[in-house]
């Protein structure tokens, strides 16, 4: 009987093993890729870990032209991108939780009704508008359209601001506290995995944003990560070493990311399910 | 309410709603305005637009590429959102367990969840290349020639679709997981008592209970697969033979490879529109079908 039970947990996780490893599988070959010698490549087992790990592919790359240029441009645009949707959303989903205000509700349904528009939708006539303001191929375009507020991020920390327990609030209006302090010295603070979440989501998003940087610039010297990552597929077509080690550079600091939060990301994944 | 008060809590909250009310109205609904009005138009970017009434919307029903690209898409979708729904459910059913490590293998099955989709896309590329792609190393192994997987009309739309199942059957896992854990144990014990087996329970209780988790994956994923963009552009350029020209590439090239504004508006509108069309369907869908409530 024992016996019988040890074996069914033995079976059971060596299938959750199974799993995880079709999981985890890309981005270890990816790994072992982007480290060997293009010859290696190409060998019969390009399973096999790499026998001395080459680090020429990735100095090619990185001293190619212009792609240290890109990595910077995807920073700049992701951190301010990030830093505009966390903190204007911080303020309207303040504003929608706590405050009291004429037009509140119906303000917020228009909100948002917005999450059901496409993002395809909006992009022609938003590379319109660039073109009008003269912005196209300016790091403005890539970020501007996301950085204001986005419905979705204010969404989220609107229905976590509103479980706050109001009490905490109150008192420190009776105390005589500006709506300035309140935000820094209550909401942030009580609000901090929430903010953690939406700046997680922000700059996933930024990070890989790849159609609208792809339609709004077209010079080389704002372009972004995945744009100039997609160009180098279509350019060096077969030097997969090259290619793999480019996106090694991209996957890398997600994959950091996602070591320090792990536990937030889970989190903040179901959050965004269950509070729909 | 004095008159005044409104006024003045309109004046205190204005601050705090400014940033993004501009936001929202200049790059969402002011958009939404102008795709609208440039559906009636021919324009290149360059010459001056000119009316051209329902000319582009006539053109599409006429032109065989508009309905090819939705096929394209809709296929996409059906190996896509069931094959994911299904995987992320039966990870859910083997996690939701109460042993030790589980919440190391659900943090693998959500990894590919933070992969950027066009870095992903390469090392696909890669693996399912025909001649020194890893798959059909692996396939000689067992004495089977592999296939072009990207340069066959057959195979390279589920090729795709598997690599969006890889990377989101272990988010969507989630949503279940925690579906599943607000379920109450009592049930289970009840059903138990009464001799019903395991399979039994799951279709009686788990199923039935996870409905409105289920209406909430089914209805963002597959607004989510509509708009397939990044793996194609990388994987295979919507080829062969636009094999794999989905909506959303075919409104790209539309729009900003052959210049055609106007027509590209029209497909935006048409995608809002079926997406519009099948949101509403699956909300209609699963409120029809019991809903339980549990206190």
């Amino acid at each position: 009987m024992a016996a019988a039970k040890t074996l069914k947990y033995v079976a059971f996780y060596f299938c959750l093993t199974l799993i995880a490893a079709v999981f985890v599988a890309p981005y270890v070959l990816a790994f072992f890729g982007a480290f060997k010698p293009a010859s290696d490549l190409y060998s019969s087992s390009p399973w096999a870990p790499p026998r001395s790990f080459y680090t020429g592919n990735f100095s090619a790359v990185l001293f190619s032209d212009g792609f240290l240029r890109y990595l910077g441009n995807t920073a700049l645009v992701t951190g301010a991108l990030t830093a505009g949707q966390v903190g204007f959303g911080v303020l309207a989903a303040y504003a929608f939780a706590r405050l009291e205000f004429p037009g509140r509700d119906g303000l917020f349904s228009v909100y948002l009704a917005t999450l059901m528009v496409p993002n395809v939708v909006t992009i022609v006539p938003l590379y319109t508008m660039m073109r009008e303001l003269h912005l196209t191929n300016t790091y403005w375009a890539i970020f501007l359209p996301y950085t204001l507020g986005v419905p979705y991020t204010i969404f989220l920390m609107r229905q976590y601001f509103r479980s706050l327990p109001s009490e905490v609030f109150d008192s420190a209006r009776t105390d005589g506290a500006s709506e300035r302090q309140i935000l820094t010295k209550i909401l942030v603070p009580m609000g901090r995995p929430i903010i953690i979440t939406a700046t997680l989501i922000a700059f996933v998003f930024g990070w890989n944003n790849f159609l609208w940087p792809l339609i709004v610039t077209d010079s080389t010297s704002q372009q972004v990560l995945t744009v100039s990552i997609a160009a180098l597929q279509s350019s060096f077509g077969q030097q997969w070493n090259l290619v793999l080690a480019a996106s090694l550079v991209a996957l890398v600091p997600l994959l950091i990311l996602f070591a320090l939060f792990q536990r937030q990301i889970v989190r903040s994944i179901q959050l965004s399910g269950v509070n729909r | 309410m004095r008159p005044g008060v409104g006024v003045r809590r309109l004046a205190a909250a204005l601050p705090f709603i400014a940033p993004s009310l501009v936001g929202v109205v200049l790059f969402l609904l002011v958009p939404v305005v102008i795709v609208l009005v440039l559906s009636f138009f021919r324009w290149n970017f360059l010459t001056p637009p000119h009316w051209v009434g329902f000319a582009n919307y006539v053109t599409m029903t006429k032109y065989d590429h508009v309905f090819h690209a939705l096929a394209v898409t809709a296929y996409y979708v059906l190996w896509n959102i069931p094959i994911q729904t299904l995987m992320a459910l039966g990870l859910a059913i083997l996690l939701n367990r109460n042993l030790p490590a589980l919440g190391f293998f659900r943090v693998l099955y959500v990894l590919p969840f933070m992969s950027t989709p066009v870095a992903m896309a390469v090392v696909w590329s890669w693996m399912f290349n025909g001649q020194s792609g890893l798959v059909n190393h692996l396939l000689l192994l067992a004495g089977v020639h592999g296939p072009d997987w990207l340069g066959s009309t057959h195979l390279a739309l589920p090729v795709i679709a598997m690599v969006s199942n890889w990377q989101y059957a272990g988010y969507n896992m989630l949503f279940f997981l925690a579906g599943m854990q607000t379920i109450p144990p009592s049930l289970y014990e009840a059903a138990s008592i009464d001799g019903a087996s395991s399979v039994r329970r799951f279709f009686r209780i788990t199923l039935p209970l996870l409905n409105a988790t289920m209406l909430f994956v089914l209805v963002t994923d597959v607004i989510g697969s509509f708009q397939i963009f990044d793996t194609v552009y990388v994987m295979t350029q919507g080829g062969p033979a636009s094999a794999t020209t989905v909506i959303n590439y075919q409104i790209y090239s539309t729009g900003f490879r052959n210049f055609d504004v106007g027509a590209a508006s029209a497909m935006s509108l048409l995608l809002f529109g079926v997406i519009l069309v099948i949101t509403f369907v699956q909300f209609r869908f699963f409120r029809t079908r019991t809903t339980y409530e549990v206190s």
